[in-house]
C-alpha cells in the first residue's frame, strides 16, 4: 500500500526547489534558514546587550520587545508582517522578504534572552578585574566577557538555531515554497501523505540532528577538563 | 491605499463568539496536549535512565526524532498520513469525532512530550548525587529519599523551564489552524476574511495570546517564589 | 500587571506607523516603474491554476492573464512587462490585494456584492455554481442531503458562507486550501466537499482515479468568476477589462477555453449556450 516511488519521481522538486530554493518558485528551506539564523542572532546580540545597558529607557524597551514576542505565537507574527509590511511600503514584497523579516524579528527576542543570560553568567569579579587592569568597557566586553559568555551560551544557542530551522516550515503558510510546501504541492496531486511527510521529516531530522551532534562535540571541546 | 480602521468589527456580528470559541478550543487542545506531553515526557525520561539498552534506545529515538522535526510536518503527518493506515472502523470513529482536533492534539502532545522529556532529564541530572547519598546516610530509605529530598528539589528545578515549555505548547497550538482546527488564530483569520479588517482581527488575536501567556507566566512566577527553598536556587530578580 | 500594561503600550506603538497612509495608489504607475504585474493565483485548483506533473505553475486563469491581460497592460504602461505569480487562497486573497502584495487576483474568485465593498472585479470570465464532490455511491446527492454530514469547504469561500448560514445542520469543516479539503475527502475525513462545480470537475479529472468520484447536486449558488483588483483604480481596471473584452471579441478567449475545457483539454466541460450568451452580454453582444 505504501508507495515510495512518489519520492523518487519528485525528488528533484522536493530537494532542489524545496530545500535549496532553485527552480520556478520562490522558496527554499536553506535559503531562508541560514540568513534567518545569522541575522536573528546578530539582532539578538543587540537586544541582549540593550537589556543590560545602564540606560533605563533602552533596557525597558528591549525588555518589552522580548516579552512581547515571547508572548505571541510565531504564526501570528508571520501574519502580521505578511500584512503590514507591504501596506507600509506600498509595494509587493516577495514571500521571502516577509518570511525572513518575521523570523529575524521573532527569533531575535529568543536569541536576545540567551545572550543576556550568557553575559550574566560571567562572574562580576571578572569585569572588576578587567577594569582594574585598565581595560576600557568596550575592551572588557570584547576580550573578557563575550568570550566566556559565548562559551556558556553555545548549548542554548544551538538549541534555538534548531528551533528556528524547524520554524521555517511555517513560511509555507504564506505560500513560500520550502521543503514543507513542496511536499504539500506534490501531495495535493499524488495524495501520498504518509510517504511524503515521513520523507521530509527525515530530511529535517538529518539537518537538525547533525546540528545538535555538532553542538555536543563543540561543547565537550570547550569544557575545561 | 488608505487603511480605514474599524474596530467595531470585533464586537459586531459573530466576531465576539468566534473569538470566544477560538480561545476555548485553544485552551482545550493545549490542556489535553499538555497532559499527553507530560506523560510522554516522564515515561521517556524514565526509559532513558533504565539499565536496559534497547529501552534506552527507544526513549532516545523518540526524543531525538520527534523534537527535531517541525511541528507543522507532524500536524500534516498525523492528520493526513496516519488515519488511512488505520482499520476502517477506527477511521470512521475518528472522522466522526473531530479528527482534526485529535490529530492536532496528538501532534502537539507527542512533539512537546519529546521536548518535555529533555526538560525533565536536565532537572534530574542537575541534582547532585550527594543529595541522595546524604539522605540515605541520615537513615532515610530509598523511597523516602526520593519522596522527601529528590522529587521536591527536582520539581522546583523543573518548574521554571517546564512553564516555559508549556507556554510554547500553548503558542504552538496555533499551528493547528493548518489542519482546520478552529482555534484562536483560525478564528482571527475567519474574522479577517469575513470583514476584510486584518489589523483589527490580528490585534484582537495577539492581545488574547499575550494576556494568556503573560497571565500564566505571572501565576507560575508566584508559585515558584512561594515554594522556593531559601539558598538553594537563586532566582534572578 | 505592570508588565502587561507595558506590553499593551508597546503594541499600540508598534501599530502607530500604519495609521497615516497616503493617497490612492495608481497600479499602472507602479507597474510602469517595476515592469512587473504581480498576480495572486492558486497552486491546487485545476484547471484554473495549479502545479502540474512537471511541477510547473499553469492553468486557464493564468493563461488569460498571460495572453489577454498582459498585452493590454503592457500597452497601457508603454513597455514590456513580466508576470510574477504568488499564491493566494480564499482567506488570503483580499488582504494580499489591499496590502499591495499583489496587483490582480486571477484564480477562481467569485464576484459577489459583499466582496465588491472591498475590491473591484473585472468582467466575468467564467460562470459556474456550487455542487458537491463525493465518493461514487455516496448518499449525498445534493444540498438537501447534507444534514448531519461532514462537509468540507474552503475557509473564506462563498460556499462555506452559504452552508454556514443556510444549512447549519451540516457539520462544516473549513480548510485553508482546496487540496487539503480534497485530501480530507479522499481519505474519508469528510463525506463531501463543496465547491464550485467546475473546480470539482477539475479535481475529479486530476485525481489519481477519476472514476472513484462524482460531482453531484444542482447548483445551489451562482458563481461568476472575475479577476479582483484594488478598489477605485479605474485606469487599471480599464486595462484589465480591455484585455478580456478583446479576448471575447477576437475569439482568443474561446481558444484558451478550448485548450483547457475542450474535448482534448484537461477538464472537458463544453460551454453551454446560456453561459456564452452571459459572457458576451457583458461586452454588449
Amino acid at each position: 500500500m505504501l508507495d515510495f516511488g512518489v519520492i523518487s519521481a519528485n525528488f528533484k522538486f522536493l530537494i532542489v526547489q524545496g530545500l535549496f530554493g532553485l527552480g520556478g518558485f520562490a522558496g527554499g528551506t536553506l535559503r531562508l534558514a541560514i540568513p534567518a539564523i545569522v541575522l536573528g542572532f546578530v539582532l539578538g546580540i543587540f537586544i541582549g546587550l540593550a537589556r543590560l545597558t545602564p540606560s533605563r529607557l533602552i533596557s525597558v524597551l528591549a525588555t518589552l520587545y522580548v516579552e512581547f514576542f515571547r508572548g505571541v505565537p510565531l504564526v501570528m507574527v508571520i501574519f502580521w508582517i505578511w500584512f503590514i509590511i507591504p501596506q507600509i511600503l506600498r509595494l509587493p514584497i516577495p514571500e521571502y522578504g516577509v518570511a525572513l523579516t518575521a523570523f529575524v524579528v521573532f527569533e531575535a527576542a529568543y536569541f536576545g534572552e540567551i545572550v543576556r543570560a550568557g553575559i550574566q553568567s560571567v562572574p562580576r569579579g571578572q569585569v572588576e578585574a578587567a577594569t582594574a587592569v585598565g581595560l576600557t568597557r568596550a575592551q572588557t566586553m570584547r576580550f573578557v566577557v563575550l568570550p566566556q559568555a559565548i562559551r556558556n551560551m553555545v548549548p542554548a544557542l544551538v538549541t534555538q538555531m534548531i528551533v528556528l530551522f524547524k520554524d521555517t516550515s511555517l513560511a509555507s503558510i504564506i505560500g513560500y515554497v520550502d521543503l514543507t510546501k513542496a511536499a504539500q504541492i506534490v501531495n495535493n496531486r499524488e495524495i501520498k501523505p504518509f510517504e511524503l511527510y515521513l520523507f521530509i521529516a527525515v530530511v529535517y531530522f538529518i539537518f537538525t540532528y547533525s546540528m545538535s551532534r555538532f553542538a555536543r562535540r563543540f561543547e565537550r571541546r570547550l569544557t575545561p577538563a | 491605499m488608505n487603511y480605514q480602521f474599524k474596530w467595531s468589527v470585533l464586537w459586531s456580528g459573530q466576531s465576539g463568539s468566534w473569538l470566544l470559541q477560538g480561545v476555548i478550543t485553544t485552551l482545550e487542545i493545549s490542556a489535553l496536549a499538555w497532559v499527553l506531553a507530560a506523560a510522554l515526557g516522564i515515561v521517556s525520561g524514565a526509559l532513558r535512565t533504565v539499565p536496559f539498552r534497547p529501552l534506552r534506545a527507544v526513549g532516545t529515538f523518540y526524543v531525538e526524532f520527534f523534537r527535531n522535526v517541525p511541528l507543522l510536518v507532524w500536524m500534516f503527518f498525523w492528520y493526513f498520513g496516519v488515519p488511512p493506515l488505520l482499520p476502517r472502523a477506527a477511521q470512521d470513529w475518528i472522522f466522526n469525532h473531530g479528527a482534526e482536533f485529535w490529530a492536532g492534539m496528538f501532534a502537539l502532545g507527542v512533539y512537546h512530550g519529546a521536548r518535555m522529556s529533555e526538560v525533565i532529564r536536565a532537572g534530574i541530572l542537575a541534582i547532585p548525587r550527594t543529595q541522595f547519598e546524604a539522605a540515605v546516610a541520615m537513615g532515610l530509605t530509598t523511597f523516602q529519599a526520593y519522596r522527601l529530598v529528590i522529587v521536591p528539589i527536582a520539581l522546583r528545578l523543573i518548574v521554571p523551564p517546564a512553564t516555559n515549555e508549556s507556554l510554547n505548547l500553548l503558542k504552538n497550538s496555533s499551528v493547528a489552524l493548518t489542519i482546520s482546527v478552529a482555534e484562536l488564530t483560525f478564528q482571527t483569520r475567519q474574522i479577517e476574511t469575513y470583514t476584510a479588517k486584518a489589523v483589527e482581527a490580528l490585534t484582537a488575536g495577539t492581545l488574547i495570546y499575550l494576556i494568556l501567556c503573560v497571565g500564566i507566566a505571572a501565576v507560575m512566577a508566584r508559585v515558584e517564589r512561594r515554594f522556593a527553598i531559601p539558598g538553594l536556587i537563586a532566582r534572578g530578580g | 500587571m505592570k508588565r502587561l500594561l507595558g506590553v499593551v503600550v508597546a503594541l499600540a506603538l508598534a501599530l502607530a506607523p500604519i495609521a497615516p497612509v497616503g493617497a490612492e495608489q495608481d497600479t499602472l504607475a507602479k507597474i510602469k516603474e517595476t515592469g512587473v504585474l504581480t498576480i495572486g493565483t492558486r497552486t491546487g485548483s485545476p484547471p484554473f491554476a495549479y502545479v502540474n506533473k512537471n511541477n510547473e505553475w499553469v492553468g486557464f486563469s493564468i493563461d488569460l492573464v498571460e495572453m489577454l491581460v498582459k498585452p493590454e497592460v503592457a500597452k497601457a504602461v508603454g513597455k514590456a512587462i513580466k508576470i510574477e505569480k504568488k499564491e493566494s487562497t480564499p482567506p488570503t486573497r483580499i488582504p494580499l490585494l489591499t496590502n499591495n502584495s499583489v496587483d490582480l487576483i486571477a484564480e477562481t474568485m467569485t464576484d459577489t456584492a459583499q466582496r465588491r465593498e472591498s475590491v473591484d472585479f473585472s468582467l466575468t470570465f467564467f460562470y459556474t455554481g456550487a455542487q458537491f464532490l463525493v465518493k461514487k455511491g455516496s448518499p449525498v446527492k445534493g444540498v438537501n442531503d447534507i444534514a448531519g454530514k461532514r462537509i468540507a469547504s474552503q475557509q473564506g469561500s462563498t460556499n462555506a458562507k452559504i452552508i454556514r448560514e443556510k444549512y447549519p445542520q451540516a457539520q462544516l469543516r473549513e480548510f485553508p486550501d482546496q487540496p487539503a479539503a480534497f485530501q480530507a475527502l479522499a481519505q474519508g475525513q469528510v463525506d463531501a466537499y463543496t465547491n464550485d462545480g467546475i473546480q470539482l470537475a477539475g479535481l475529479k479529472a486530476k485525481a489519481p482515479n477519476p472514476g472513484d468520484w462524482e460531482v453531484v447536486g444542482d447548483f445551489y449558488s451562482e458563481e461568476p468568476y472575475g479577476m479582483a483588483m484594488r478598489k477605485g483604480d479605474a485606469k487599471f481596471k480599464a486595462a484589465v477589462d480591455a484585455g478580456l473584452k478583446h479576448g471575447f471579441e477576437s475569439g482568443k478567449y474561446f481558444e484558451i477555453y478550448e485548450k483547457w475545457f475542450g474535448p482534448k483539454g484537461d477538464v472537458p466541460y463544453p460551454m453551454t449556450p446560456q453561459v456564452k450568451t452571459y459572457l458576451l452580454k457583458q461586452i454588449g453582444k
